[in-house]
């Protein structure tokens, strides 16, 4: 049976590659731009870049669990115990002298000890804080780093930087440069996917820059899902219209297409149509895919997710279900980890929506044998400073020089932690992890050096991991 | 797979070929064949970048290449070939880490031009375009040209380099297309029915010329202009950044259109939006176009450092205003001098020195969360066309005021018209009309943000980019060094933004030149759908030199002397058999040609996002021709905004004509375009865009057959097309064919849509609430009298019609 399956994929894949895949190779060669030419057309005939990847990947998808809104790694996993002692002292100037502050600017900053205990957990005794139950169960699971730093120290281009390397606009997010580099696995679904959920302190917006595809062909974009109405723009039929009367104007659509072209060079023109029954098959492999009446309650249970919810839970246990059906970059976004104030209620607010499901999203993962083939990373666009800001209860600012996050699944070292910050949690300093050397690790456990993954933008050699150095945390891997 | 295979095929032919060229020419050119092989493999290290400079070499300075590694003439004694061909791995240049290899193409022809004396050349975008005489006219083709443009067509085609043959330009397009394409080329809008059956009837010179002039003094001619002046310049209702508010900017966007409409001479219309506020007594218009030094994205989000923001507005102006005038990415020297060009650091930051005196720190104490937010300062102006207008109205009601003396009811009383007949009474009912008129035209006044200049702000070098570092030089508005031919700032005489624009459209003690090239190759993108030179936004040494230069340069050299003259300018591209020809493929050319650099035939295209809308609007009778004003919006999913905050949104669809105006009036939020916009390649305009890509997505099919606007063009379309008296199943499915695509169906294209037309009857009868519904689609009444499952069943038929890809594609 799974072969019958595999072999019929891989016939539709051909197909549909062949006819340029929505890979729109020929539509290329029709439409005369030069730069659709080289990023198309060498690219899509094979669906991903020739040559790559250019070593064994060790995994084949990512699933980013964007905590946005900037967690407290105070909170999470960077234990502090000298910031205890200091709470309410004023914060050594030797700290904070010229350094980027956002909305403490002008501001008196005084220490802020951590706003809940931490306890070691799994073999190697990783610190973990009592606001993540579930997490304490999987610290044999995760590799934890310790000592990010990233650039920016807002929100909207601290994403910007996150997604892209860089905070201009306009350049390729990380889903979209893995998909242009690999191609996709996936016959009828986008092979970016991106879903967001609600629950929260009022959250911070987010912008569609985040998955967008810059410079790289339209189609490496990520496609938001969305939790209510058409779970994709448009990709339900219009009222009166029933599914048959679909397929008999897509068909109308096509063979019309097709007869245009008789006996005429026309290249664009299959391309046109494959992208039709991409489309059509869309319509009707995505209300599948977010349909969770194949899903047994206890799963449901387990991941505490209620269809149709739109909740972090529903959308780990949608990851899972995108990542078996060969999705190739799947981006979670959960907002409302800006705490700037009331961070302890606030914590057991977006710890309560998230903890859990993540958990279980890495244990179904797990069981399923799909773990060792799949890269979690988890984390926010910045961490928050060990500094107090009081608005409405003891909060945190934005911090960009030190903050957490994990990574788990197929070639990371499991239940460890990598780096730190000092003894206030303010620098880091060991084993600085910058934002590019993140993205550089999680390219190269997808199969692609990053220095060797470039593109012509404006007479460069654009990356990912931009010009500045970066490199692969070879000490987390295995 | 045959198709895979040819495909393939022909990719790899076209590398072939464009290689053999290269290498096979009679004489090898410096700037065409050797300086893009040393640009991306050798500059990077031996190039203007002072601090990343090895070894001391520059190789793209001939004196100091002819000092340390070449000697002219004698590839064997030339340290240059040696390193090259080197064994050795240690002495290989371009060493291993640069990622950087020399094929074995581009070493023969790095040899053979140090053979043959490894001559240099000024690099041409930087030298000022000289007026080429016109090649003879190759005998077989003596009776192609049209114009002058012909003639360097003509010439490149029989002396073709690239292949050692001539190639055969393809002859005029069919009437219709023609019609059609220049319709939609000058206007953004297909042509009528009837202008395609006059032209047809008599496609003489003289009626295609009257239809060139009739589209270019057509009011949507600017329209047309201003969609892609609006990529460039990255006109946006939105600030971008973080809550991405809207800001009051609509009234730059008319400018924008009357300008192109007016035909304002492009060097004034740089001067205006540069520094239209330094102007001697500056016009409102004057004003509003200043609008387009506050259009860059910005940010009051709590927590913004003043200091950062200002570095990141001053860096984004840069990058913007090098790639719209001069074809540069300066961007790259935020942090470090050009790899590529000369451009260095310190010209990056003295160009941001000219907009020092731009007044914006008032935003970040008094920007708001509102709709729209704060960005003073601010004017309140109506659109030119209404002010013409006020003044008419107003000196009529002067005129009535005066004819009426006392009869003349006060301005406010509100007096109900006295019935009774009298001599007096039109004249009253008039003035109440023309009052009333009055009140609707001042109601209309819009904010929109403007340039006011204020004493300038201290300009530092930022080492590295770096904001937080202070050690840097301070900078005055300065010209790039090795462009500039001697005007400078000094402390007591600064140079202005007006200077700024003076130089860049001067074409003796500036770069006019330079700019006039790289906007007429943009002319002939929206022509030709490609540039003369293929890169739009790069004239720099990485971008693509023209395979016409000549060409090039004496477009440019009229656009100058034609006092910038854009009308004049698209008139005679337009009128030249190169544009007039068919855009069919033949096998030769695709082989040979595939990119079109040759012109040897049209091309073709989808269609960019605003002409697919405007396009199904027109052809359903719908769109709306309105001419400026606030931006409107169109139905959208719900929901699409949920991620916005500061303030939430909620998106409310046009109730009103809004809904079916054209799409450059469409509301651009940043952050989320419109998904009919994006799915079809809009730039979210966040950052100039000089070419939009052309992507073919199952996204965008998904909205071509989804999205109600296009549901409801359908069923009105099919309304239409119903409601014709005393016509057949058949003659109406002609005209279905006609209106749209200005032909008849063939007799396979009949069977198949009245196959279509069968089995849709078939569907709806067994479900006539399913009719009920696909025809209720959208806002536009439903017209009554027809059968609404017949109406349903058409309603499919416009439907696919109006997403084939003859439909929209321009041929």
């Amino acid at each position: 049976m799974k072969n019958d399956s595999t072999a019929r994929i891989d016939c539709n894949r051909r197909t549909f590659l062949s006819s340029t895949g929505v890979g729109l190779g020929s539509a290329a060669v029709a439409s005369m731009s030069l730069r659709d030419a080289k990023s198309e057309t060498s690219a899509s005939l094979t669906d991903g870049l020739p040559g790559l990847p250019h070593h064994t990947p060790k995994v084949k998808r990512v699933i980013f669990l964007c905590m946005a809104g900037g967690p407290s790694h105070l909170e999470t996993f960077d234990h502090k115990p000298e910031l205890a002692k200091l709470d309410g002292e004023p914060m050594p100037d030797s700290f904070t002298k010229g350094q980027p502050i956002a909305q403490l600017q002008g501001k008196p900053l005084k220490c802020q000890g951590p706003l809940t205990q931490f306890k070691q957990y799994g073999q190697n005794g990783q610190w973990i804080s009592d606001f993540l139950p579930w997490h304490q169960k999987m610290a044999d699971e995760i590799c934890i780093l310790k000592s990010l730093v990233t650039e920016q120290i807002n929100h909207d281009p601290a994403h910007t930087f996150m997604n892209t390397g860089t905070a201009i606009s306009g350049r390729p997010s990380m889903g979209a440069w893995t998909t242009y580099g690999l191609g996709s696995e996936a016959d009828d679904l986008p092979a970016f996917v991106v879903l967001t959920s609600v629950g929260g302190r009022n959250p911070q917006p987010i912008a569609s820059r985040q998955w967008a595809s810059g410079f790289l062909p339209s189609r490496h974009q990520g496609v938001e899902f969305n939790s209510g109405g058409d779970p994709v723009n448009y990709v339900g039929n219009p009222a009166g219209v029933p599914n048959e009367g679909q397929r008999q104007l897509v068909d109308t659509i096509n063979q019309l297409n097709r007869h245009s072209v008789i006996g005429r060079v026309a290249p664009e023109v299959e391309a046109r149509i494959a992208a039709y029954e991409m489309a059509y098959r869309m319509q009707t492999s995505v209300p599948e895919l977010v349909d969770f009446s194949d899903e047994p309650k206890h799963v449901l249970d387990r991941y505490g997710a209620v269809p149709g919810d739109g909740s972090f839970a529903s959308n780990c246990l949608l990851a899972r279900r995108l990542a078996e059906r060969g999705v190739r970059f799947i981006q979670l976004y959960h907002r409302g980890w800006d705490h700037h104030g009331d961070l302890a209620r606030y914590m057991n607010i977006c710890c309560g929506l998230t903890d859990k499901p993540t958990y279980a999203l890495l244990s179904d993962l797990k069981e399923r044998g799909m773990l060792k083939d799949t890269l979690i990373v988890w984390g926010g666009e910045f961490g928050r400073t060990p500094m107090f800001q009081g608005k409405g209860g003891p909060g945190r600012d934005h911090h960009i020089k030190g903050f957490s996050m994990w990574l788990a699944g197929g070639g990371v070292k499991p239940g460890i932690s990598y780096g730190g910050t000092d003894e206030l949690g303010y620098n880091s300093v060991d084993n600085v992890v910058h934002v590019r050397d993140l993205h550089a690790t999680m390219l190269h456990l997808l199969g692609i050096d990053h220095h060797r993954f470039s593109v012509k933008f404006q007479g460069l050699d654009m990356r990912l991991t931009g010009v500045e150095e970066s490199r692969v945390l070879h000490d987390v891997l295995t | 797979m045959r198709e895979t295979f040819f495909i393939r095929t022909v990719v790899v032919l076209a590398c072939v070929c464009l290689c053999e060229a290269n290498a096979g020419a009679d004489d090898l050119s410096y700037n065409r064949d050797i300086r893009p092989i040393l640009s991306d493999k050798c500059f990077f290290c031996h190039g203007p970048d002072e601090n990343k400079r090895e070894a001391e070499l520059r190789l793209d300075v001939e004196e100091s290449a002819v000092e340390d590694v070449i000697v002219p003439g004698n590839p064997e004694e030339s340290a240059l070939i040696a390193r090259i061909t080197s064994g050795d791995v240690e002495e290989r240049m371009p060493p291993p880490d640069s990622g950087k290899q020399l094929s074995g193409q581009e070493i023969k022809l790095l040899t053979r031009w140090v053979r043959d004396g490894a001559k240099y050349q000024p690099y041409w975008a930087y030298e000022r375009p000289e007026k080429h005489p016109l090649p003879p006219i190759p005998s077989a083709m003596r009776e192609w040209p049209k114009n002058w443009i012909d003639r360097f067509i003509a010439d490149r085609l029989h002396h073709d380099r690239l292949h050692h043959e001539s190639l055969s330009p393809r002859s005029q397009a069919d009437p219709a297309t023609l019609i059609r394409r220049l319709s939609f080329d000058l206007t953004g809008l297909p042509p009528t029915v009837e202008a395609v059956k006059a032209y047809q009837l008599d496609p003489s010179e003289e009626n295609y010329e009257q239809y060139v002039d009739r589209l270019l003094s057509s009011d949507r001619f600017g329209e047309r202009m201003a969609v892609y002046w609006l990529d460039l310049v990255r006109f946006a209702d939105t600030v971008g950044y973080h809550g991405d508010q809207d800001h009051n900017i609509t009234p730059y966007r008319d400018y924008v259109i009357d300008s192109f409409n007016d035909n304002l001479p492009f060097n004034q219309f740089t001067r205006e939006q540069l520094a239209g506020d330094l102007l001697p007594n500056s016009t409102i218009d004057q004003k509003v176009a200043t609008g387009y030094n506050r259009m860059l994205q910005t940010s009051h989000e709590g927590g913004v450092q003043v200091k950062e923001y200002q570095a990141i507005y001053m860096a984004d102006r840069v990058r913007n205003l090098s790639s719209v005038w001069m074809g540069a990415t300066m961007g790259c020297c935020q942090c470090h001098d050009h790899k590529y060009d000369p451009y260095s650091t310190r010209d990056f930051y003295s160009m941001g020195a000219f907009f020092a005196d731009v007044d914006e720190l008032q935003h970040f104490k008094v920007g708001s969360n509102g709709l729209p937010t704060k960005r003073p300062p601010e004017i309140s102006v109506l659109s030119k066309r209404d002010r013409l207008r006020l003044g008419a109205v107003e000196a009529n009601i002067l005129k009535l005021l005066a004819d009426l003396g006392d009869k003349a009811p006060a301005e406010n009383a509100d007096a109900k018209l006295p019935m009774a007949a009298g001599s007096g009474d039109s004249k009253l009912a008039e003035l109440q009309r023309l009052r009333e008129e009055k009140k609707r035209i001042e109601a209309s006044k819009r904010l929109t943000m403007v340039t006011q200049a204020i004493e300038p702000r201290v300009i530092r070098l930022l080492p590295r980019g770096n904001w937080l570092d202070d050690s840097g030089t301070v900078v005055l508005p300065q010209l790039p060094k090795f462009l500039n031919s001697g005007k400078s700032s000094t402390t007591d005489n600064r140079l202005s933004r007006l200077d700024l624009a003076n130089w860049l459209t001067d074409p003796s003690d500036g770069i006019g030149g330079l700019t006039a090239r790289v906007q007429v190759n943009r002319f002939w993108y929206l022509l030709f759908g490609t540039g003369i030179s293929k890169s739009l936004d790069d004239f720099g040494g990485q971008g693509e030199s023209p395979m016409h230069p000549e060409l090039l340069d004496n477009l440019a050299v009229q656009f100058i002397e034609g006092g910038w003259n854009v009308k004049q300018m698209i008139r005679t591209i337009v009128m030249s058999r190169t544009y007039q020809q068919s855009s069919e493929w033949t096998e030769e050319l695709l082989k040979k040609d595939p990119y079109n650099q040759l012109f040897a035939r049209q091309s073709r295209f989808r269609l960019p996002a605003e002409m697919i809308r405007d396009q199904t609007l027109a052809i359903s009778g719908l769109l709306v021709l309105d001419y400026g004003g606030p931006s409107i919006k169109p139905y959208q999913p719900s929901g699409y905004y949920r991620h916005l905050n500061f303030p939430k949104r909620e998106y409310k669809p046009a109730e009103d004509a809004g809904q079916w105006r054209r799409g450059i009036y469409m509301h651009w939020q940043r952050q989320f375009l419109h998904p009919m916009l994006k799915a079809t390649d809009a730039p979210s305009r966040e950052e100039c865009t000089a070419e939009r890509p052309r992507s073919n997505t199952p996204l965008a099919a998904l909205v071509l057959l989804n999205d109600p606007t296009f549901v409801e063009a359908a069923r009105v379309f099919a309304e239409h097309v119903l409601l014709q008296p005393n016509l057949n199943e058949s003659q109406r499915v002609t005209k279905v064919f006609e209106e749209t695509l200005f032909r008849a169906p063939d007799k396979r294209e009949r069977e198949v849509v009245q196959t279509l037309l069968q089995k849709q009857r078939k569907l709806y009868a067994n479900n006539p609430e399913h009719a009920e519904k696909l025809t209720r689609i959208g806002l536009t009444k439903r017209s009554e009298t027809l059968d609404v499952q017949e109406l349903a069943v058409w309603t499919v038929l416009a439907r696919a019609i109006f997403n084939l890809n003859e439909t929209i594609t321009r041929r």
